[in-house]
């Protein structure tokens, strides 16, 4: 719905977001969290900031001494760590913490339904322990009560890193099927805030039965907040932004969360992912079995290819995805042909690239010089996307009427990520936003 | 009131854009006997088979660019549809306007959107061109939204014709843009709209689209691996094995619409996002039995229904290809059928590399699925129900017995 006032509006306000909060990552952005082997949480209560410009009363982990978050603090531990997480809590009823995917031994606290609690309003305690004895991606959760808390926020991610693991080379689970040039967390969740309310006003019991919920969040921000940088001053218990970027023709590792109680279905935009794990489990026939990946290099041979991914509650994935731009049947440059470049040889069978890709550019070399097939229309025609650089070809910027693009300033290749239950595009009856970001591919730095 | 609007749209058109606005419809050609000039704007050409585009490959391009030119246009606009139950909504979508000369294009088509959008079917190799020309919306000419076409999954898709207006750009009112894909690869897509996602695609701009394998054009009796190529074989990806042979295919696309939506729209009131709770669940835009119909749109006493049939009439021991597609803005849907069981071949566009059996198909807004369902075994005038397991999908609204069902009835 765009009436004349809206659209003003829309692009307006939109624009003055943007433009004030959008700080672009460029390539190398990593996961954001902290590492180590011995981590001190404290549970507490705090509000986060829905991109509708709500307050919502939450409940989150945080690193003691420090504000709680949303999510709780991603781990970054090494395989065959020992990991101990000590928990303490201020909130007003027992708290928890499970790590599903690991033999968690739990001491201190209280003992609670499935594991050992840390006491409401206490600085008693509860200490887990676990060895990370495999690599992959997991997600932390509230074991207490966890109808109410997961939606309140006690959620986590935890990425374990592969023996040996070499962050000039790395990979998810220590061999060349799972090598990776950039990584990205996309830890998924939603809230209905009528519950956070009943509770920030001590309703008792808070009722979840009517669970509704109208945000949605990636890493705990609702878009177009996604877009903005890591630890913005103004979002202080939402740290982690969900913006990813990646060079054509490199190989970018996709780590999905299930946080909260919904599916989510996680549309890439721009090429296939192919899916390589399942809850940190190589989706492999026989240890070390592959097969050619989608676009570059290789990946286990069960590795699944598809452009949506069902993200379940509980349930973490990982996907390789690239862009090379491969028979796109005309120059992504806008090359007239003139230039010249180095081809090296094209990807193995059963690929049906039968020519390589510029070892400087890494354009497609037999769409070198061919002309955009299609005559634009005239800017006045046209309604100009935030993330348009003015120009069709990559790393290019064209003209644009005043006001218009800016977002885009590396003038990559923008394309949406997001969930593809498109209501899950809203905050809280307003779009766009939710479940949203966008992921920049961009020419290689030359 | 249609000419009314029609008057205003014009008007707003001439107002607003001044006389930029313009019908133009590129199907490129070479301009010189030479072939060293193209000629962007081509022409309008005549579907001379009537299969819903132009193709070089039928004769049907003057002067084509390539052999494999592929040329289509697609209207952009607001319509009405009937559901099963007869209660009417109104609807963003597209209409196929391929062939119609470009000066006709908005008179022809206002208001004339259709739900789902026209299916688009193309070869791989094609070098398909998309015309798309947004007719305004004549219900609503206090509106003024672009649309775009977003072919969902193209791989390694430019963000130029990807379609998503935030990355790119979208078409105004009155005015043409034309997408360029050169095809690939094989599989099941879909696209739609992207413009103000949640609601152009809850108010219907959504269509079935999928790519036939090259393997399709291998002579009879080519050995493929263990399996030998027979007449009338058709493969849904490049097997090399004959795995994902079939006999017959069917698109079947999921959507469902919530009427309060579509109503609030309709009145010009507050859309409700956060309350949008869909109570037509479809396959190819009917709800059952009007699933059964054959092709063409049902009269109903206002208006008419989606004109897609998706009875399904296989010969006892065909293999039939199933091309299950979702975009439903709201819910996940799980596909059954009673008594034949399904082999899944390919999801998200590609052959999987482990093909497995079952009796559900569990399926996300933006997700396909290909599905293998063998007949054999069947007598003719059996029938099976497709059906939604997620029994609250069985319903035209209020009316029970409906929502996403439908036949397959054996020859
Ligand atoms: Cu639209
Ligand atoms: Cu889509």
């Amino acid at each position: 719905m765009i009436l004349i006032k809206r659209q003003l509006e829309y692009s307006g306000l939109i624009m003055l977001a943007m433009l004030l909060c959008l700080i672009p990552v460029s390539g190398g952005a990593a996961i954001q969290g902290i590492s180590g082997t011995s981590f001190n949480f404290t549970a507490s209560s705090g509000h986060i900031s829905a991109a509708d410009g709500d307050d919502v009363f939450f409940w989150g982990f945080g690193e003691r001494g420090k504000l709680p978050q949303y999510p709780g603090p991603t781990l970054i531990v090494q395989q065959g760590d020992t990991v101990t997480i000590r928990l303490n809590n201020h909130l007003p009823q027992n708290t928890s913490i499970l790590i599903p995917g690991f033999k968690v031994q739990a001491s201190g606290g209280t003992p609670g339904q499935i594991t050992r609690e840390a006491p409401a309003a206490s600085t008693t305690e509860v200490v887990y322990t676990f060895i990370a004895d495999r690599p992959g991606t997991f997600g932390y959760y509230s074991g207490t009560n966890p109808d109410l808390q997961v939606e309140m926020g006690l959620i986590g991610a935890i990425i374990v890193r592969p023996s040996g693991f070499s962050s000039s080379a790395p990979t998810a689970y220590g061999d060349a099927r799972t090598a990776y040039d950039d990584e990205f967390l996309f830890l998924l969740s939603e809230m209905d805030p009528e519950i956070h309310h009943a509770v920030e006003i001590g309703t008792d019991p808070v009722p979840t039965t009517g669970f509704h919920p109208v945000l949605w969040f990636i890493n705990g921000r609702n878009g177009p907040d996604t877009m903005s940088a890591n630890h913005v001053t103004w979002l202080p218990n939402q740290p982690y932004n969900a913006m990813p970027s990646i060079e054509v023709g490199k190989r970018l590792l996709a780590r999905w969360v299930g946080g909260g109680r919904d599916h989510h279905p996680f549309h890439t935009h721009g090429n296939n992912y192919d899916l390589i794990a399942r809850d940190g489990y190589l989706l492999e026939t026989t240890a070390g079995a592959s097969r050619p990946a989608s676009e570059l290099g290789t990946v286990p041979d069960l590795a699944v290819s598809d452009f949506t991914q069902n993200v379940a509650p509980g349930g973490s994935y990982e996907g390789i995805w690239s862009w090379t731009g491969a028979e796109l049947g005309w120059d992504m440059y806008g090359h007239t042909g003139s230039e010249t470049g180095v081809c090296e040889p094209g990807p193995a069978p059963p690929s049906t690239i039968v020519n390589g890709f510029d070892i400087n550019t890494r354009e497609y070399c037999l769409d070198h010089g061919k002309p955009l097939p299609v005559v634009l229309p005239n800017a006045q025609q046209l309604t100009f996307g935030g993330f348009y650089s003015g120009s069709p070809f990559l790393a290019s910027e064209g003209s644009l009427p005043p006001g218009e693009g800016g977002n885009n300033p590396s003038a990559g290749y923008a394309f949406m990520w997001h969930s593809h239950n498109e209501k899950e595009l809203t905050n809280n009856d307003i779009f766009p936003g939710g479940l949203m970001t966008i992921m920049i591919v961009n020419a290689p730095d030359m | 009131m249609k000419l009314f609007c029609r008057i205003l749209i014009t008007l707003v058109l001439l107002g607003s854009n001044n006389v930029l606005a313009d019908v133009v419809v590129e199907c490129p050609t070479w301009a010189d006997p030479g072939h060293t000039q193209i000629d962007y704007t081509g022409g309008t050409f005549a579907d001379g088979n009537s299969d819903g585009m132009i193709r070089a490959d039928d004769g049907e391009i003057t002067d084509p660019i390539s052999a494999t030119q592929v040329c289509l246009h697609l209207a952009a606009g607001d319509g009405l549809v009937n559901m099963a139950d007869g209660y009417e909504q109104y609807m963003f979508g597209f209409a196929n306007a391929t062939g119609t000369a470009a000066a006709d294009v908005l008179n022809t088509f206002m208001e004339g959107a259709v739900f789902p959008a026209p299916t688009i079917k193309v070869k791989q190799g094609d070098d398909v061109y998309i015309t798309l020309t947004n007719v305004g919306m004549n219900r609503r000419p206090d509106l003024f939204d672009p649309h775009t076409v977003h072919w969902h999954g193209f791989p390694n898709a430019s963000a130029i014709f990807d379609g998503v207006p935030d990355a790119s750009v979208s078409i105004n009112m009155g005015s043409s843009l034309t997408y360029f894909y050169h095809v690939v690869d094989p599989g099941t897509f879909m696209y739609h709209c992207h413009v103000e996602a949640t609601e152009h695609m809850q108010m219907g701009m959504l269509g079935n689209l999928y790519v036939t394998a090259s393997q399709d054009e291998v002579a009879n009796g080519t050995v493929l691996g263990t399996y030998t190529k027979q007449a009338g074989d058709r493969f849904a990806y490049n097997d090399g094995d004959g795995s994902t042979r079939y006999d017959v295919d069917y698109p079947l696309q999921l959507a469902a619409f919530d009427p309060a939506f579509h109503d609030a729209s309709l009145n010009v009131q507050t859309l409700p996002f956060a309350d949008m709770d869909d109570k037509y669940p479809m396959f190819n835009g009917r709800g059952y039995p009007d699933t059964l119909a054959a092709a063409g749109a049902l009269p109903y006493e206002h208006g008419a229904s989606s004109p897609v049939s998706t009875l399904m009439t296989p010969t006892a021991g065909d293999r039939m290809l199933i091309r299950i597609s979702s975009l439903s803005t709201t819910s996940f849907h799980t596909i059954g059928i009673f008594g034949l069981k399904m082999q899944v071949i390919g999801r998200g566009s590609r052959q999987v590399v482990e093909p497995y059996t079952t009796n559900s198909i569990t399926i996300g807004g933006g997700e396909s699925v290909d599905v293998i369902v063998d007949t054999t075994g069947t007598t003719a005038g059996d029938k099976y129900f497709l059906y939604a397991t997620n029994l609250d999908h069985l319903s035209n609204d209020a009316e029970d017995y409906g929502g996403m069902m439908t036949e397959i009835q054996i020859q």
